[in-house]
């Protein structure tokens, strides 16, 4: 089945009756995934948005409990409301951002409640790329641009119309919902690939004996300690955990926070084991390349390119992993 | 330009060799052609990374801050923006003169490497050339008078208290507080940011409305007379927000009380609010 880019709009209106749909949009002069219905300009053309879908599952800030306390009771209360969210139109990087996220929130015996409600009630709805942007790599990282495996639906662009592959329950549902808008047809979409080709091959490994190596004494002088390369990023997930307090009674609740502040890991009595932009680097793209990889057999970086692009200083993630691939073994 | 570039590099393989400085602070070149980083050299055998081309924006004096005790001195490329940021930094004692070697490079503008236009930063620039510098590169290049200096404060002042207040909220319900702005600004150069002195709790880590507008304005209160008008800030914000609005909204005033002022031309005129004389404007008081 297809559905024609003409109905896209009224495809979009329907879903909007049943769920909060989220969809790439330039609001005021911001590219990101924004409630249909908002005021700006759809975007389903650009490659990526500024702003990933991240927010829908792992918002900035996230209330988490309420509590109030009276002369001898505490009464705590989880903050459990979770909306039906859609999120259409997410590339195969950002799905994969997603994937990084369930094997973090959901996997290795704990399953976070905040993360897990959202997850079950967001349905992904994925668009395959028919061109990347010069600072894109996702397939070097093990994603395929042409196809988001683990959406619940992937929509294939042949030009004037998207071809439907529901696949999952969640997927199946949304097709039962368009079946109005939908014609009959098939089609295929010419594959693409990034222009721009990075050699992963060994490198988490090669990585992990790397914690002490030369190389990171040169670059990171340069980064300012912005927090931009992981907010802008589909797959950093560190929160911090904080109260805001009014009297008797207040808000529990998470926000993201960020491995490249100082302040990040310091510790009780003043002590900070990453006490300069060399360590705090080194644990950003060790994080993205080897660790992650060690824990959950995927790379950390989606090769969406956003810090590419957005890094003040240009500290270029694509340009460290060639300088890695050129230092010997144990170098 | 690559003959400013030729001269760079002859000049900081001189330095270098000589070991009048430790390492020079200049501008590499990224994967893209529209890409440069600062780079730090230490290696004469490495002075042709450094360039000078269309699209070295980032300003380089902040980056003496971390490095306060240097074994010699650090050599820095300054056009008129790191000048100013250089004396700033003097002046606020975060910087000592006999610390740096100053490699002037009269700019005449850089490029936005999303639009390839001229920068909005350079286009505002009041001080091409630089105020101080050991050795300069090139000759002086024309200044350009910016007399729509506070139009842009000017518009915002026309609006109605609501219309403003609407305004700088859109703004900074779109700010993600990774605080570029303050890491790349050379006045915001405190050993702690309040905003990283959570016990305390002057600012709160969540981000929405109040928390992000307390931010913007806290920092536009610190800042306050020692904004050299660099536009660091404003280049730097992944969300393009118009933060020397508020910046020159704070120059404006001060302009107008205290008469004409711009921070950071020299190290000897005291900052208009870090001192007084007994014939200050007072009548706020």
């Amino acid at each position: 089945m297809k559905l024609s880019k003409s109905k896209v709009n009224q495809a979009l209106d329907m879903l909007a009756k049943e769920a909060t749909v989220l969809v790439p949009m330039i609001v005021d002069g911001v590219s990101k995934f924004a409630p249909w219905g908002t005021e700006g300009k759809l975007a389903l053309d650009i490659v990526n948005t500024l702003l990933p879908p991240k927010d829908a599952l792992f918002p900035q800030t996230e209330k988490m409990y309420k509590y109030k306390v009276s002369a001898e009771t505490a009464e705590v209360k989880e903050i459990t409301d979770s909306d039906k969210q859609v999120v259409f139109g997410l590339r195969s990087c950002d799905m994969h951002s997603i994937d990084c996220m369930d094997a973090v929130f959901l996997t290795k015996g704990y399953v976070d409640n905040f993360y897990s409600r959202k997850r079950e009630n967001l349905t992904t709805i994925a668009i395959n790329c028919t061109k990347s942007n010069p600072t894109c790599f996702c397939d070097s990282m093990g994603v395929d641009p042409n196809n988001a495996a683990s959406a619940d639906m992937q929509l294939i662009d042949i030009g004037d119309a998207y071809v439907v592959e529901a696949r999952t329950e969640k997927g199946k549902a949304v097709e039962a919902l368009w079946q109005p808008l939908l014609e009959a047809g098939e089609g295929t979409a010419t594959p693409i690939s990034c222009e721009l080709k990075l050699d992963m091959a060994g490198l988490p490994a090669k990585l992990r004996g790397m914690f002490e190596s030369d190389i990171w004494d040169d670059g990171y002088q340069a980064c300012i300690g912005c927090g931009t390369c992981t907010y802008i990023c589909p797959t950093c997930y560190c929160f911090d955990i904080n109260a805001e307090n009014h009297g008797q009674e207040g808000v529990q609740f998470r926000c993201w926070d960020s491995c490249m502040f100082s302040e990040y890991t310091r510790m009780a009595g003043g002590h900070n084991p990453r006490p300069s932009k060399k360590e705090r680097l080194r644990n950003r793209f060790m994080h993205k390349l080897a660790y992650f990889d060690e824990r959950y057999n995927k790379n950390l970086c989606a090769g969406c390119g956003r810090c590419v692009v957005n890094c003040p200083v240009n500290i270029d993630i694509t340009r460290f992993i060639e300088k890695v691939k050129e230092v010997p073994v144990n170098g | 330009m690559s003959d400013i570039q030729q001269e760079l590099r002859k000049t900081a393989r001189e330095l270098l060799e000589s070991g009048e400085v430790g390492y020079i602070i200049g501008w590499g070149k990224g994967r893209f052609a529209n890409q440069t980083h600062p780079i730090f050299v230490k290696d004469p055998a490495k002075v042709d990374e450094l360039v000078w081309d269309d699209y070295c924006l980032s300003t380089l004096a902040k980056y003496t801050q971390d490095d306060k005790y240097p074994e010699k001195k650090i050599g820095i490329c300054v056009r008129g923006c790191d000048s100013r940021a250089v004396n700033r930094l003097i002046q606020d004692h975060q910087l000592k003169r006999e610390d740096v070697y100053l490699i002037g490079i009269p700019c005449s503008g850089k490029l936005d490497p999303e639009t390839n236009e001229p920068a909005k930063k350079c286009v505002e620039c009041a001080h091409r050339n630089p105020v101080v510098y050991d050795v300069l590169l090139g000759s002086p290049v024309e200044e350009v008078p910016q007399p729509e200096r506070f139009k842009e404060v000017e518009e915002l002042e026309a609006m109605t208290p609501d219309e403003r207040y609407n305004y700088w909220a859109d703004v900074y319900d779109k700010c993600i507080r990774c605080y570029a702005c303050r890491n790349v600004c050379p006045a915001c150069n405190c050993r702690e940011c309040y905003t990283d002195q959570y016990r305390v709790g002057w600012q709160g880590k969540q981000n929405n409305r109040a928390e992000n507008q307390i931010f913007g304005i806290t920092r536009a209160y610190h800042v306050g007379d020692r904004c050299i008008e660099c536009g660091e800030c404003q280049r730097v914000c992944p969300m393009g927000l118009p933060l020397m609005k508020l910046n020159r909204k704070m120059l404006k005033d001060i302009n107008n009380l205290f008469g004409a002022y711009e921070a950071g031309l020299d190290t000897e005129t005291k900052p208009a609010l870090g001192h007084y004389e007994t014939n200050d404007v007072e009548e706020f008081m």
